[in-house]
């Protein structure tokens, strides 16, 4: 075993991702510093070095005296197999140390698809996957991120879950740490301490419980400290919340790879399948002059050409206008340009589009998410007909010449007029690009069709999602009547959608067939071309456990839910309202403008939304 | 005198796995940073006025790697060195920087040479001096070059100049290598690894110097000290 990871680099791609000299990267003194974090991102390099998320936590740890946050990605298969292979453990990037030496192992959870990738993260690192199996000097395995709003399918392989966000619980776990550390304590007692703060859930002090038909039907304590329902945490002042004044900057290209600051934080359209709108609530926006503070601190200490305004729907900032405007006149001038991250249909985005992108006329891109009003409606996706329109027509008139529009298919209600207005509309859009545009290039249309996934926390947590062949017959609808020299198309293999939906609104008992398909080789499911569903259906198979249960069959109402004890805020009143709202196309307002619409977050977490102007736009 | 600045910079053990296109982006962010007087592109996306030398293979270590900026104004080379210094990642460091004369053709055009130095491990003095006698009673050396347009057969051995020992370690030997490099012809790591039997990946190399090959003497891409031409 006389191979290093280094004597391994010269024969895999893009070495650079593992290196770690990158600008800001920070090297604390291992020996000096009572705390040790390593913060894992069960993706490759490329992809969790964009994640904001973690830079905000990377940050914070580093920035407290006790504690050091060192950075581990899994490395791209060829690497991967060369160290299995040549029994190398996963070490983390700053100081090489081996993830056994840490006291806490974090997992962000940002998708499904990655679940194969934190076993394969424990298995490579040398720590036992199970919980129950980790010895006295393994470090406590945390997980939050989105995902954890279910964590059951990963229950057994998490000492603790974070439930909401991290920025302050963070800061109490590393005092608890802390205090342990100096005054010496077991691991037991170190996350029975743990335990006790808010928004933490320790899966190991419950049990569920399946009634006779295999059904799940509630989880019972087995511990102190095991509350029946956990809240997730919320920051209520942005404004005093941790943000990094330097990021590490990559040598190697990577997602994202630019100045990013968080205009806001939580989103109130209430879009019925969108789990991040419901579980981000509620908004907080942060103070203009503050941001451009933190934009001018990232500027100069990363040198990045690109600035983000980055929130769920930056449109709705308040101040987005002046903010754009300030930001470009200052930093136009040497080379920088600004960019936001989405953009809503209405003719107000049009205008910042205009002040964003005065140049880069390459494209646009808008999501509809659905082909006729109706089931816009049925999703409360607020957008009309004759908004597309004139965005689109005006988008042409001003220069652009290629436009991308998002819809999905699957969603509840569904019928053939739905799937015929997505077509029709991609072809309205090449006549629109006829006869307005201006430039000298041709009109493209982009249509990306995602397979809509019922999501936990949202109105459509109880819906079936639709059968693999319905999906892949409409896919093949769609393709035949897209095919035209000026329309893309392109869809998600929809078996990712499916395994999306089993992990999604899954149980425990998912736990043994992730290890089982990680065991037959699968990983790097999000990447198309890696993922192995006839390793997956064979790991089913082989638990015996049916995962149409999970992805297609549609809940009673009267049914417990494996993540009702995880909890968001939210009333499941309001979620079961909105259900009945949607299926009658009825709509729900936005309760950043208009009336409250009684999700629950407010009330029961004491906070509200924050917003910093009055100035309504769009 | 005109606002081009010529510097020549080392790419350390930090930095080499970095591509050419990872450097011009590190580059270009560590002078956003510093904030010189750049002259920027015309244009929608204005970038700073750069040129490079010859791209250096991936995982090569280098002590003459060469860059020409363009200021908005005459500045002073020792400041820029200075400045930009401080604020360019580990790993990488402007050694030397000088004022081009106006017109000054670039790096490109003019560069033709490359020497490597190469550290061989397990290797004997002597078996290199064989190789070394045994390429030099050869007319040709054909390998198989995969390029954008397909494979071709070509040979290489025109391209290798010279090949000298530097010094014996008890590890293995150092040798120095001067061959061709840029678009008239030019000598891939792999296959000088082809000539001299060693597998680039399994040593360290560094390139010491990218020259200017004219008739019987080598010039330097800055400054006026060119070397002597050594008859091989
Ligand atoms: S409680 Fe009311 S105001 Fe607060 S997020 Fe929910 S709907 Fe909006």
């Amino acid at each position: 075993m006389d191979k290093t990871i280094a004597s391994l680099l010269p024969y895999v791609q893009k070495p650079g991702r593992y290196t770690n000299q990158e600008l800001n990267a920070e090297h604390k003194d291992w020996k000096n510093t009572l705390i040790k974090v390593a913060l894992a991102f069960p993706d490759i390099y490329d992809v969790g070095m964009g994640h904001l998320g973690y830079k905000i936590l990377y940050s914070l740890i580093n920035a407290r005296k006790d504690s050091l946050a060192e950075r581990v990605y899994l490395p791209w298969i060829d690497l991967l197999d060369l160290m299995e292979e040549n029994q190398i453990p996963l070490t983390s990037l700053e100081s090489g140390a081996k993830l056994t030496e840490f006291d806490l192992l974090g997992f962000t959870l940002q998708y499904e698809l990655s679940y194969s990738n934190i076993l394969k993260t424990l298995d490579l690192a040398g720590i036992p996957r199970y919980s129950t199996d980790r010895r006295e000097t393994d470090p406590l395995v945390m997980a939050g991120g989105p995902c954890a709003f279910n964590a059951e399918p990963l229950a057994d392989f998490f000492d603790f879950v974070v439930l909401g966000e991290g920025e302050e619980v963070l800061g109490e776990i590393l005092d608890v740490v802390s205090s342990i550390k100096r005054q010496g304590g077991s691991r037991e007692e170190l996350l029975s301490k743990i335990a006790a703060l808010d928004g933490i859930y320790v899966p190991r002090l419950y049990e569920p419980i399946y009634d006779e038909n295999g059904d799940f039907s509630g989880l019972k304590s087995t511990g102190t400290n095991a509350p029946a329902q956990i809240n997730k945490r919320v920051i209520k002042d942005l404004n005093k919340s941790h943000f990094p004044e330097e990021f590490i900057v990559p040598f190697v290209e990577v997602v994202h790879d630019r100045t990013m600051v968080e205009v806001m934080r939580g989103c109130t359209r209430g879009c019925r399948f969108c789990q991040a709108g419901m579980i981000y609530r509620p908004i907080r926006e942060r103070k203009p002059e503050i941001l451009e503070e933190q934009v001018s601190k990232l500027v100069k200490s990363t040198g990045y050409e690109e600035i983000s305004l980055s929130s769920l729907s930056s449109g709705d900032y308040s101040h987005i206008k002046p903010l754009l405007e300030n930001l470009i006149s200052e930093y136009q001038g040497c080379g920088i340009t600004v960019s936001l991250p989405s953009l809503r249909v209405d003719s107000f985005s049009m205008e910042l589009a205009k002040e964003i992108q005065k140049a880069r006329k390459t494209g646009l891109t808008f999501a509809p998410e659905a082909g006729t009003q109706r089931l816009r409606d049925v999703i409360n996706k607020n957008v009309t007909e004759s908004d597309l329109k004139e965005v689109v027509q005006g988008a042409f008139k001003a220069g652009w010449y290629s436009i991308k529009l998002y819809f999905m298919i699957g969603l509840p209600t569904e019928t053939q007029d739905d799937l015929d207005g997505i077509i029709k509309l991609a072809h309205e859009v090449i006549a629109w690009g006829r006869e307005f545009g201006t430039g000298r290039r041709l009109p493209q249309v982009s249509i990306s069709v995602a397979s809509f996934v019922p999501k936990p926390h949202t109105p459509f947590q109880w819906m079936g999602q639709e059968s693999l062949d319905s999906l892949r017959e409409k896919q093949k609808y769609l393709r035949d009547k897209l095919r035209h020299p000026g329309i893309r198309f392109s869809y998600p293999r929809v078996e990712e959608s499916f395994l999306e939906a089993v992990f999604s609104r899954g149980d425990r008992r998912l736990g043994k067939v992730l290890e089982k398909a990680v065991d037959l080789g699968c990983r790097f499911d999000s990447w198309s071309d890696c993922l192995r569903f006839d390793l997956w259906e064979k790991a089913f198979e082989e638990c015996g456990i049916d995962p149409h249960y999970y992805a297609n069959r549609t809940r009673n109402f009267s049914e417990s839910l494996p993540w009702s004890h995880l909890s968001a805020g939210l009333e499941r009143d309001f979620l079961l309202d909105e259900w009945k709202k949607a299926i009658e196309a009825s709509v729900t307002e936005d309760c950043r403008w208009d009336k409250c619409s009684n999700c629950g977050v407010c009330p029961n977490l004491g906070v509200k939304n924050e917003i910093v102007g009055d100035n309504r736009h769009g | 005198m005109g606002k081009v600045i010529r510097f020549q910079f080392t790419k350390g053990s930090e930095v080499r796995f970095l591509s050419h296109l990872d450097l011009l982006r590190t580059m270009e962010r560590a002078l956003r940073r510093a904030k010189l007087p750049m002259a920027y592109s015309e244009g929608f996306s204005p970038r700073p006025v750069m040129a490079f030398g010859f791209a250096l293979p991936v995982g090569v270590l280098s002590e003459a790697e060469y860059g020409d900026f363009e200021f908005s104004e005459i500045f002073d080379p020792q400041e820029f060195m200075t400045i930009y210094n401080k604020h360019l990642p580990k790993g990488l460091k402007v050694v030397e920087a000088e004022r081009l004369p106006e017109g000054a053709s670039s790096l490109m055009k003019k560069i033709n040479t490359a020497k490597y130095e190469v550290l061989l491990p397990n290797k004997e003095a002597k078996e290199l001096e064989s190789r070394w006698q045994f390429l030099r009673g050869q007319d040709t050396f054909f390998v198989q070059r995969e390029t954008k347009r397909g494979v071709r057969e070509l040979d290489i051995l025109p391209f290798l100049y010279d090949v000298s020992l530097q010094g014996s370690r008890h590890d293995g030997v150092i040798i120095e290598c001067v061959c061709a490099l840029g678009n008239e012809g030019n000598l891939r790591i792999e296959e000088l690894g082809a000539l001299l039997n060693f597998n680039p990946k399994e040593v360290i190399i560094t390139r010491t110097g990218q020259l200017i090959k004219m008739n019987n003497h080598y010039g330097l891409p800055m400054g006026n000290r060119g070397l002597k031409w050594k008859e091989s």
